[in-house]
């Protein structure tokens, strides 16, 4: 099985040498003379304020949370969808009742107001 | 496909689960739908459902003895005794929940703990190491949750964060031992293991490692010496219901693993049997002395929690029926036990606002009642005759002399001096020692009430009448051999 | 030496240069995404391994969900991006001590023993044979409920631990 994957790695390979050449080859031919003014994050446009690491909301953060659940998930699923059609009924009864279970916690997560973007 | 007779039966066994996972989407949609001023009917849900659920599971679910679910779960009377102990100390500690004015409105809080209920079930049950370590993460996670649950508390997220910490590093440990071994075997299954490592096909180097490995995880739950550094600051920070279920439940779930891993998978005992002896002895000296030095009673508790798990070790290395069962009797005694010294701190933190010992001052002045309970409570934590702690110190001596460890027995009899100190100084504050000026009766709420008459009573019921009880445990200890 | 041989010693080196700089790196950032290489490190031990599910499940779930986990959990913090406390603790020999010997006995421990190898063959889609024991009754059905009662748990309790009070607000 490994052989399916040297194309993936092929692939991965050719992408980062096509995303760097042109970076490298830019830092090396691209004429340099910086000034204050160049230097701003935003040459033409808003004046920057303040810090860029600023606190983010935790909002992400419970999202990132409920979202981390419902991947593990999938990777449950997945091999059970894969199976579908060769399953008899009980097991197909099984993976239901698997996503009811988690389909109540996100009942659950939207009442209780985690998903609330506020 | 029709489900078979076979089937209908492996489903019923699993009766208290499903219960569980029941009461639990109850508490759930409680906690959304009702309103704030009416929360406290979930903890009383919780624990009413916690008895129908030990009353069904006594009525329809007595164990067969065999390997259901494809050998992944054993229906055998020990894991039987183990599930409706944590029930009932599910119900137990929603009960005093309601003592705990961070706690007793929140419907989130007894669902994770009845997700913590279904875990150590899955623990005491799982004969498969997969089954075993999904159920020791499903409880230490909840565990984990609920130590860290008052978040308005810097102590109790403390508590969270280390018991975490602890739990990951211990269980990551714990299963690179269960990988070894099913690297070495091929096998999950418990009662596939046990041959193979008895034909002396797999080296005693290997051996040794797996069991010094497994023992890092299932000692880190139970809180034995050298894994002990986690409990008296989980134990202090954690809110105190959640104390009190840690402190029995999951230890006693830790027992559970530990009796079925070490004596059901890894039979070939004369590798850990030694090390568990010196470790039983050094485990209770510690607790115990170190105990003697606490100021705050969860302290206090959790040391000699620490020292209690001594005792059951060495039940343990008594290595026989008779061993395992005081074992269990043991850990019957000691959660029923644990629980109501849990439960008079609760109350009386709910009135008073401390744990430090010194204001238990008069405690018997300010309520008798709860008095009784603490003095019965803490007797039988100390061993006192009639009370259940005396019989199950009683069984394990036994089982040690019986096997030959007399050394062991001597040393816990020793240790039972030591705590019967400490214990006696606290109940000396209670009674002898004057109540402070401007302090008032204590105010007991009603569930708390009816837990602890039902813990009082369970004491002296295990230590008055203990025959039928340790005729159960002996017929649960005869499962594993 | 196989070509697999030299692909292995390639990615766990790379695996542990990356997991060495999770820790050393002083910028949280930055080490959370030293922890990605570090993860796509293992993924394709797994795919050495002709394990390509879990391979998958690596990059899917660590670092499709559990990295950028980290990377927002490091953005709620305000200000402690750059770690400038003391790398290690008093006591830190002592841990290099406790880590060699386990190094040391487990190494010693795997490279004695003689280990038993799987039968040779083709043992066909992985994912199906997977996705049927997951679901059977006399296989893998019970800790495969039992994980989504552990996911639930865990998403309750995160909501509990991490959703700010209203009260607060």
């Amino acid at each position: 099985m490994a052989h399916e994957w040297i194309f993936i790695g092929i692939i991965l390979l050719f992408g980062t040498i096509f995303a760097a050449v042109p970076l490298v080859v830019n830092t090396i031919v691209a004429p340099k003379k910086p000034n204050v003014l160049k230097n701003e994050t935003y040459e033409c446009g808003m004046e920057t304020v303040g810090d860029t690491w600023i606190q983010f909301k935790v909002q992400y953060y419970i999202f990132s949370l409920v979202f981390v659940i419902f991947d593990v998930e999938i990777v449950f699923l997945f091999p059970w969808a894969v199976a579908y059609k060769q399953l008899p009924f009980f097991a197909v009864v099984e993976g239901v009742i698997f996503i009811v279970i988690l389909a109540g916690g996100l009942l659950y997560a939207w009442r209780k107001g985690a998903l609330d973007w506020v | 496909m029709g489900i078979s007779n076979y089937q209908m039966s492996s489903v019923i066994s699993l009766l208290p689960e499903v219960g569980l996972l029941v009461l639990a989407g109850v508490v759930l949609t409680m906690d959304v739908l009702l309103k704030d001023d009416r929360k406290h009917l979930i903890a009383v849900t919780t624990a009413v459902g916690s008895l129908l659920i030990i009353l069904a599971a006594l009525m329809y679910s007595q164990p067969s003895g065999d390997l259901i679910w494809g050998g992944m779960v054993r229906d055998d009377m020990l894991a039987f005794v183990f599930r409706l102990a944590f029930i009932f100390a599910g119900g137990i500690t929603a009960m005093f929940s309601i003592g705990s004015k961070e706690l007793a409105h929140r419907g989130d809080y007894y669902a994770i703990m009845l997700g913590a209920v279904i875990g150590m079930c899955f623990m005491a049950s799982a004969a498969d190491l997969i089954m075993l370590y999904l159920a020791i993460e499903t409880t230490g996670i909840a565990g984990y949750l609920l130590a860290g649950y008052v978040r308005t508390d810097d102590r109790s997220a403390e508590a969270g964060l280390k018991y975490f910490l602890f739990g990951a590093a211990t269980s990551a440990v714990m299963l690179y031992g269960f990988s070894l071994l099913y690297g070495l075997t091929g096998e999950t299954n418990l009662g596939a293991i046990a041959p193979i490592l008895a034909s002396g096909t797999v080296s005693v180097s290997a051996i040794c490692a797996i069991v010094v490995l497994i023992l890092v995880g299932v000692g880190f739950k139970i809180a034995i010496v050298p894994f002990h550094f986690w409990a008296p600051d989980v134990y202090e920070g954690a809110p105190s219901p959640v104390t009190g279920f840690i402190s029995t439940a999951s230890k006693t779930a830790g027992f559970a693993v530990l009796l079925r891993v070490f004596i059901y998978g890894l039979a070939a005992s004369e590798y850990w049997l030694p090390a568990m002896a010196g470790l039983a002895a050094v485990t209770m000296t510690f607790g115990n002395l170190v105990a003697l030095a606490q100021t705050n009673i969860k302290r206090l508790l959790a040391y000699s929690s620490v020292a209690h798990a001594g005792y059951v070790l060495v039940a343990f290395v008594a290595y026989s029926e008779l061993g395992v069962a005081s074992a269990i009797f043991y850990l019957i005694a000691y959660v029923v036990t644990n629980l109501a010294a849990f439960g008079v701190v609760i109350v009386f933190a709910h009135t008073a606002g401390t744990d430090d010992i010194q204001q238990y001052a008069g405690m018997s002045r300010r309520s008798p009642y709860l008095a009784l309970a603490m003095l019965v409570a803490f007797l039988s934590l100390a061993g006192m005759p009639p009370l259940a702690g005396f019989f199950a110190k009683f069984y394990v001596f036994a089982a040690a002399v019986k096997a030959d460890m007399i050394w062991l027995a001597f040393v816990g009899v020793l240790n039972a001096i030591v705590g019967l100190y400490y214990y006696l100084v606290v109940l000396k504050v209670v009674y002898v020692s004057p109540a402070p000026d401007g302090v008032g009766s204590i105010d007991i709420p009603a569930t708390c009430k009816i837990a602890l008459v039902v813990l009082s009573l369970g004491i002296i019921l295990i230590g008055t009448a203990s025959s039928p009880w340790f005729n159960w445990a002996m017929k649960a200890a005869q499962d594993l051999f | 030496m196989t070509a697999s041989q030299i692909f292995f010693l390639l990615f766990a080196s790379a695996t542990l240069v990356a997991a060495y700089l999770v820790v050393t790196v002083r910028n949280l950032i930055h080490a959370a995404l030293w922890l990605v290489a570090s993860l796509l490190g293992i993924a394709s031990i797994f795919v050495l391994l002709d394990a390509s599910f879990m391979a998958t499940v690596e990059i899917v779930l660590y670092i499709g969900a559990i990295a950028i986990l980290i990377v927002f959990a490091v953005m709620l913090t305000r200000r402690v991006m750059e770690d400038v406390g003391p790398q290690r603790t008093n006591t830190w020999w002592f841990g290099a001590i406790l880590a060699i010997l386990f190094f040391a006995s487990a190494s010693t421990l795997i490279w004695l023993t003689q280990w038993p190898t799987l039968p040779e063959g083709d043992v066909g889609n992985t994912v199906l044979i997977l996705g049927k024991s997951l679901v059977d009754p006399s296989k893998y059905v019970v800790p495969f409920e039992i994980a989504s009662v552990l996911l639930i748990v865990a998403l309750i309790g995160s909501i509990a631990v991490a959703l700010p009070s209203k009260q607060s607000e």
